[in-house]
């Protein structure tokens, strides 16, 4: 074992070369597009962060720190506690109802697989705004969802299901489901059947198989379904503005404001810029974890 | 006949056990899938359903009609927006594509210095949230003083697409053999030849599967192409929005009904080419 | 192989079908069409004449305008609020002049001035409400217009040529006026309703729809607490602070694209939105609709078209003013935009039921009292801020 192990890195180590000229040239694309595009948007976008703004709303280029002291004002700070929050719910949800169905598709058989993970994608490829918007004329209280209902005398009266906290969350699950589930049925995909039939061969409950060994060697896929589906539904805003009606604010929706009727740019960046550190740190924590497996 | 029924039943009746542990399971996670497709596409069919509805409202039915798809299709404004999808789409997944394969066989084949910088770097833009990255392109388009419109919309869709290929095209080269290249090589290729000749082949699931991605990312991105959307290159998703907020409108029925019938086009068309080789 | 082979001519097919639909959609601005690969390239397909006057059947085509020869491109970048342009005007322009529109939308005039200003877009036409025109006029913003070129404006009505933040109609031409008001569902409410303290109970909670502009709910919050609406100071945002805290948890939806969504979905069964909405619910369904201007005042709303002075097609800009002056053009807008109309040619041409709606047109003395907003430079931040605090807490 220890033998391979060594000459692995070995192999790897012969067969990759030290870049010449060439190679940079080939490389200079990527890095040009990463530089230009990734990194110096972010570094503007601090940089935007510190700087002032006049009556009418055009950059003012004095240093100041406002922006950040009116950011740690506890209103923002609730407002992305309840993002994170939405994107929290979201997240278990789509992992709670995601899993067996990723499983059950991992473990089918072959010719049922690709069909079944397509089946899966394909709502995915139709625009999630229009999807958003079939789920409006559901639950509206005029909606087929109601009429239903109140036709086969479940209810009394319409429900007021839009507009609220529920049809936000509904609407991010919606959209985001499919990430979950492609994750985590590479993962299955990629375990061993005769691993699992040991599992449930040594005598634990299924339950028990199921849970103390399947889903520990699924935990790639999980991680990457999590950081797939929380990361982008803290910041986003057009489904929650569609479905929530504007009265429960997510910090995405304050810092489009900022862009658009609020007029105030810098702060809408510093307000970004911290929204990227929490990432960073979420990022950092994920990978560092994982090193310690 | 009587007698070999009732004891064809007693056999079986005698042979019924228990289902185990995971037959149980599978049909509990079956019924569960089951459920859940329902969950994702009964929102989708009653949209087709009511794309031929003669009302406006998506309530009840009044009559079949196709007068929806015929204001679809003569909606100026909807299929400019449809056509400046595709082009961007269509940009962007070029783009990436090149960027992604070359950039992922680059890093792999040579030992670059900052290479774990790098991974970084392109980690970002598939986590980053929507709105952060528009607002950075924004401002970093108008201090570069260019014009919003097509262009601006291109690169700010590649720039969170082509990771998706680049790390598709990765995770395929963790499987090839070393010294695929240096065998094309010792028949007499450059390298150049050797990448596009025997490589690229290789690469080509991964390759297809991240151009995929990237166009369908691209075709639905609605908050990145908010703000860096000039007059000229309104995309659909920035129509859709409008139209959703203003409420019920059959023809968005009509839209979905339709990109539902491509999406499926697509797919029976990449299996049965699949199906070929 | 197959699979290659395959794939390129796909890749290949896609890349021609692209270039094909752009070279028949709008050809792309000079300066945007670089290194892309699917670009197109311009080539206008619309083949229209080289002096497009805007050839009118009434009486009021000046020979001048005809005259004069327009080289700008065959486009006009057009920004303006969402629902107030109707698609049948736009095309039938296009049809006059082989002129292509390009619309993008705004939801309030402050997101339409930070777009500007962050001088991304380029466009040729906006249409700011009253104080905004102001405040473009004070920064210089705006192009001045070539009123020879726009004949029709003899169409406007006589208070309409005089207003006080562009009198003369130096920069600025009306579009449509308007107020913000009240619908009330008769058939779920059956309380009257004659101002905001009766709409904002706690009993109908959660049955409100309200526009999504933190300056006209200040300004309702002010009028209610008998503040002049344009004094927006310190001092009087905490005046009206109680106010709207008391006001916006009852509000379940924000609204400026299409309040009357809400209402008609049945989700919500009172709304103070802008006229124009109010005008279509009462047109809808006049049974199940009525429309109260407050008692505690409100305000009129002047929107108008201007040209921004970093337009690229201003004579075009001038052609489209012209156009949605003729008579049967600001009917057609009236039609689908029922606000309050300044073409008073227009007027003569709109159907009694139009004319007797009471949201789009309230009586003149009423109209004669109300106030315009005036620019209130960086204080809308703070109000917007505001807004945002309350609206969470």
């Amino acid at each position: 074992m220890a033998a391979s192990a060594a000459a692995a890195p070995a192999l790897n180590a012969a067969f990759e070369r030290k870049p010449g000229w060439g190679a940079w040239l080939f490389m200079a694309p990527l890095l040009l597009w990463l530089v230009l595009f990734v990194v110096l948007p972010t570094l503007m976008l601090i940089m935007t962060s510190f700087v002032e703004r006049d009556g009418l709303g055009r950059l003012v280029y004095n240093f100041t720190w406002e922006n950040y002291v009116r950011a740690f004002d506890w209103k923002w700070l609730k407002i992305l506690l309840i993002s994170i929050w939405y994107a929290f719910l979201t997240t278990v949800i789509c992992m709670v109802v995601g899993y067996p169905v990723a499983y059950f598709i991992g473990r089918s058989p072959d010719r049922f697989r690709t069909l079944l993970i397509t089946l899966v994608m394909i709502p995915f490829w139709t625009s999630f705004l229009i999807r958003t918007y079939a789920w409006i004329t559901i639950l509206s209280r005029d909606g087929l969802l109601n009429s239903f209902l109140l036709s086969a005398a479940i209810i009394p009266e319409p429900l007021g299901m839009m507009y609220t906290p529920f049809a936000v969350v509904l609407g991010l699950v919606y959209a985001y489901l499919p990430f979950m589930i492609l994750p985590i049925y590479t993962s299955v995909e990629r375990l061993d059947g005769a691993m699992i039939e040991a599992a449930y061969d040594l005598g634990a409950g299924p339950v028990r198989a199921f849970s103390k060994v399947i889903i520990p060697l699924t935990r790639p896929g999980i991680v990457a379904g999590a950081l797939l589906v929380f990361v982008p539904s803290i910041a986003m805003f057009a489904i929650t503005t569609l479905m929530g009606g504007g009265s429960n604010p997510t910090i995405g929706e304050v810092i489009q404001k900022q862009f658009t009727s609020a007029r105030n740019m810098p702060f809408g960046a510093a307000l970004g810029t911290l929204l990227l550190v929490l990432f960073c740190l979420a990022l950092w924590l994920t990978r560092a974890r994982g090193r310690e497996e | 006949m009587g007698a070999s029924a009732t004891s064809g039943l007693g056999t079986a009746l005698a042979r019924w056990r228990m289902p185990s542990g995971p037959q149980l399971q599978r049909i509990v996670f079956g019924g569960w899938t089951i459920f859940v497709f329902a969950f994702l596409y009964i929102p989708i069919l009653i949209l087709i359903i009511f794309s031929f509805n003669e009302s406006r409202l998506n309530l009840q039915w009044v009559g079949f009609t196709t007068q929806w798809y015929e204001k679809l299709f003569n909606n100026a404004i909807l299929v400019k927006a449809f056509k400046n999808s595709l082009i961007v789409a269509t940009g962007a997944t070029i783009l990436s594509t090149v960027l992604g394969t070359i950039g992922a066989w680059m890093m792999y084949r040579y030992r670059f210095p900052m290479r774990n910088a790098l991974n970084l770097l392109i980690f970002v833009p598939m986590v980053m949230p929507e709105i952060l990255m528009g607002v950075s392109l924004l401002i970093l388009f108008v201090n570069m003083h260019l014009q919003l419109g097509y262009t601006t919309m291109i690169i700010a869709h590649t720039t969170f697409c082509f990771p998706f290929v680049l790390v598709g095209v990765q995770a395929r080269l963790e499987g090839i053999d070393p010294f695929l290249e240096e065998a094309a090589m010792d028949l007499g290729a450059t390298p150049i030849q050797a990448f596009w000749k025997v490589i690229v082949p290789y690469l080509m699931p991964a390759i297809v599967a991240g151009a995929l991605m990237s166009f369908t990312l691209s075709f639905d991105e609605y908050i990145v192409s908010l703000f860096t959307t000039g007059p000229d290159s309104q995309t659909l998703p920035l129509k859709v929005y409008g139209m959703a907020r203003k409420g019920l409108d059959p023809q968005l029925n009509a839209l979905s009904a339709l990109f539902v019938l491509a999406t499926i086009t697509l797919v029976l068309f990449s299996q049965l080419t699949k199906k070929r080789t | 192989m197959k699979i290659k082979t395959h794939l390129l001519t796909t890749a290949a097919a896609l890349a021609a079908g692209t270039l094909f639909l752009a070279g028949c959609g709008k050809p792309a601005d000079a300066p945007t069409t670089t290194e892309a690969p699917a670009e197109a390239t311009s080539t206008p397909t619309e083949t229209a004449p080289a002096e497009t006057a805007p050839a009118t059947s009434t009486p009021d085509a000046s020979p001048s305008a005809a005259g004069a020869v327009n080289d700008e491109p065959k486009q006009l970048n057009l920004f303006c609020w969402s629902e107030y342009v109707p698609q049948p005007v736009i095309d039938a322009f296009t049809e006059r002049t082989g002129i292509k529109v390009n619309v993008q939308n705004y939801a309030s005039n402050e997101e339409m001035l930070q777009k500007l200003l962050s001088g991304g877009g380029q466009y040729d036409l906006l249409q700011p409400s009253e104080y905004i025109v102001e405040a473009m006029i004070k920064e210089d913003m705006l192009r001045p217009l070539d009123l020879s070129l726009i004949p029709n404006i003899k169409n406007l009505a006589p208070d309409f040529r005089a207003l006080d933040f562009d009198p003369g109609n130096k920069f600025s031409v009306p579009w449509m006026a308007g107020t913000v008001g009240i619908v009330v569902n008769v058939e779920q409410v059956t309380d009257p309703i004659t101002g905001f303290a009766d709409v904002f109970q706690e009993k109908y909670k959660g049955q409100i729809v309200v526009l999504d502009d933190a300056r006209e709910i200040v300004s309702w919050a002010m009028a209610a607490n008998g503040l002049p609406m344009n004094d927006i100071t310190d001092e009087n945002i905490e005046k009206i602070r109680p106010t709207l805290q008391s006001w916006l948890p009852l509000v379940k939806v924000y609204d400026s694209d299409s309040p009357k969504t809400a209402m008609i979905n049945g989700d919500v069964s009172l709304g103070v939105v802008w006229s124009g909405e109010g005008a279509l619910l009462l047109d809808q369904a006049p049974e199940k609709f009525k429309w109260v201007l407050p008692s505690e005042g409100t305000h009129l709303f002047v929107d108008s078209l201007v040209i921004p002075k970093t337009a690229a097609h201003p004579k075009n800009a001038e052609m489209f003013i012209n156009f949605i002056l003729e008579p049967e053009i600001s009917a057609m807008i009236s039609e689908d935009f029922p606000y309050l109309n300044p073409n008073a040619a227009a007027r003569a041409l709109l159907t009694p039921e139009q004319l007797a709606n009471v949201a789009s047109f309230p009586p003149d003395e009423v109209i004669a009292e109300l106030q315009t907003f005036k620019d209130i430079g960086e204080q809308s931040s703070v109000v917007d801020d505001m807004i945002t605090t309350i609206k969470i807490e």
